[in-house]
């Protein structure tokens, strides 16, 4: 066998097991697209087939409503009844450092260019309260001389884009198709990629259950016509909430008649708590 | 077709039917129903019973209560505030704490083995929304706390459901006077409050049919110095704390007559801005508490002259003075014609 033969008989194998290769990954690629095929379908058939594509909740039909909350910092008086209400209603940790929703307060002092901001978890606001399971904004500025003061609640933004869902590995949380965002606390591995990726601080990690958790807006409240807890204590009407579609609801009434914002909109989440009042440090 | 393809071949259907398996098997039947989660939990979180429960749950059993929060300023809508039950007693449901976040279905309502809690010290619960501090809204209601009570409960004056009612007992006697007896104690009142209580030029109001429980707040007023001015306070300190109850009860068992014709009347309706006076004076005049004086029967000269003193703060009262600070003669005169256009009971 000379050179040339060698080599042609060479060429010929390597041929050969190329057209295999070949062949095999067709056979793979289209095993996969077999499978994955006949998955979708599945998911099509549920949603356009006899079962309705619902969740089954008595009463209540989710692509009919589209919540969104406000906030009007004009009225917030500060009493913080409504991060009581929802650390009850939701049975959310009795201490200082678990929140669903909170209240800060700004307080512009003279002479001074930046605000002194606090919330109820402070320290100074706890001793004031007596408890960490009760709270109340000390008076701890009486004396001051104080230019400009307000108080701004805080909650999760149930935003358009959540970076939060998407940052999820596993699915445990998602937003549902009446806007809002929700946590599946069975699929939640307390990975807490959501609450570094939230631009508004809105989540917390469970460290007694490892799972991450955030403000429903009561959503086992709203499915049944019910306000969310910190809106329906709200003494001054400083929370509100309701359906965009509907245009007589309070929210659809506050968002047309007064000019809202949103915060840190430079994001891109595209959040869904209105408000009305705030400074521009605030964010 | 070369062994180690066939090899290759195999572990790829081998791998493909591990994943179908695990996603029939291991991943929720749910799953990517509506979209990269599980569907079923949206239905579960639902689920969750309601904790807090409404006013109207609390009515079915403490009507008194309910009767007496429903008339007061604490529910209204009006304005824009609503402190329901639950702002101060607590949410009337409960979960089991054990099956926190688990979406238990389980729970007691009260009043089943749950008692809610009635504040036994109302300072530090009131001052939680009303005491005075940077940040808060002009239009909320607020104390410095020294100033205002000290130490003292709340409810010694005020009563928890409705506190713009007054509870009795500003130093006043508390049982209500004879009228009969009082009227022999009134023929030094006629001079400035007419005849039988009824004033309409004169200096002073008319006393016929007003609020028996606002007459003894101002004697007693007068008469502790609360209240002052000239021609009241040398009278009222020469009368007797049961002779206070017993004029007030004549001069509102009296009967009040109208101060205004017709055409003053019709005028005066429609020159008012008086939708933030009907809260407590009611919308004809006639006080929505006892606590409150009527206006319907006063002359317009002391309506006008009243609500002027107030905006100067020559007489003070703790809703009135920052309710008039700042309101024009002018105003002030057409308060008072638009209040005493109406004809009293």
């Amino acid at each position: 066998m000379d050179e040339k033969e060698k080599l042609e008989k060479h060429q010929t194998a390597r041929r050969a097991f190329l057209g295999c290769l070949g062949g095999a990954a067709v056979a793979g690629g289209a095993a996969v697209v077999a499978t994955t095929a006949v998955l979708p379908k599945k998911a099509q058939a549920a949603a356009i087939g006899a079962v309705p594509a619902v969740p089954a909740i008595p009463g209540y039909d989710w692509s009919k409503h589209h919540w969104a909350f406000g906030v009007d910092a004009t009225k917030c008086i500060g009493c913080l009844r409504c991060v009581e209400a929802c650390k009850a209603e939701n049975e959310v940790a009795g201490d200082a450092h678990h929140f669903r929703t909170w209240v800060e307060r700004y307080v512009y002092l003279e002479g001074e260019d930046r605000a002194r901001i606090d919330s109820q978890a402070d320290p100074v606001n706890i001793a004031a309260s007596g408890s960490e399971g009760a709270y109340r904004f000390a008076n701890r500025y009486k004396d001051a001389k104080v230019e400009k003061a307000f108080f701004v609640p805080k909650l999760c933004n149930h935003c358009t884009h959540p970076a939060c869902v998407q940052v999820c590995p596993t699915g445990a949380t998602f937003k549902t198709d009446d806007g809002v965002v929700l946590i599946d606390h069975s699929y939640c591995i307390g990975c807490q990629y959501c609450v570094q990726a939230c631009p508004y601080g809105a989540r917390f990690f469970n460290p007694e259950l490892n799972v991450t958790d955030k403000c429903t807006w009561c959503y086992h409240r709203i499915t049944k016509g019910l306000l969310p807890a910190c809106v329906e204590v709200c003494p001054v009407g400083a929370r509100i909430f309701g359906d965009l579609n509907d245009k007589q609801s309070p929210i659809s009434q506050f968002v047309a008649n007064n000019r809202v914002e949103v915060l840190k909109p430079e994001t891109g989440n595209a959040p869904n708590v209105f408000y009305v009042g705030i400074d521009k440090e605030v964010s | 077709m070369p062994k180690h393809i066939a090899r290759l071949l195999l572990l790829l259907v081998g791998f493909v039917a591990v994943a179908i398996t695990a996603r029939n098997y291991i991943t929720d039947k749910s799953f990517y129903k509506y979209g990269h989660y599980r569907g079923d939990a949206v239905a579960e979180i639902a689920q969750d019973k309601p904790k807090h429960q409404g006013s109207a749950y609390c009515e079915s059993c403490h009507t008194a209560q309910f009767a007496e929060w429903s008339k007061g300023i604490h529910d209204s809508v009006s304005i824009g505030k609503v402190v329901t039950c639950e702002v101060c007693h607590g949410p009337a449901g409960s979960r089991d704490p054990q099956q926190r976040f688990i979406n238990a279905a389980t729970g007691r309502v009260h009043p089943n083995n749950l008692k809610l809690s009635v504040p036994a010290d109302t300072r530090p619960l009131c001052t939680v929304c009303h005491e005075q501090m940077p940040g808060r809204p002009l239009q909320q209601a607020q104390i410095v706390i020294a100033d205002h009570a000290g130490t003292q409960q709340c409810t010694l004056c005020h009563n928890s459901h409705s506190p713009r009612t007054f509870v009795g007992s500003l130093g006043a006697p508390a049982q209500p006077g004879h009228a009969a007896a009082g009227k022999n104690k009134t023929a030094i009142c006629a001079g400035c409050h007419g005849a039988d209580g009824v004033s309409t030029k004169l200096p002073g109001p008319t006393l016929a049919g007003q609020n028996q429980a606002y007459l003894l707040e101002s004697l007693t007023a007068y008469k502790t110095g609360k209240r002052t001015n000239a021609l009241m306070t040398p009278m009222a300190a020469v009368v007797s704390d049961g002779d206070i109850g017993n004029i007030a009860a004549y001069f509102s068992d009296q009967k009040c007559k109208p101060t205004l014709n017709a055409a003053d009347q019709a005028l005066a309706a429609r020159k008012a801005g008086a939708s933030v006076c009907t809260s407590c004076h009611g919308t004809n005049g006639v006080g929505t508490d006892q606590a409150w004086p009527n206006l319907a029967g006063q002359s317009k000269d002391y309506l006008a002259s009243a609500l002027k003193a107030y905006a100067r703060g020559e007489r003070s009262n703790v809703i009135m003075s920052a309710l008039a600070k700042g309101l024009s003669d002018a105003e002030a005169e057409n308060l008072a014609t638009y209040y005493a256009s109406f004809s009293c009971k």
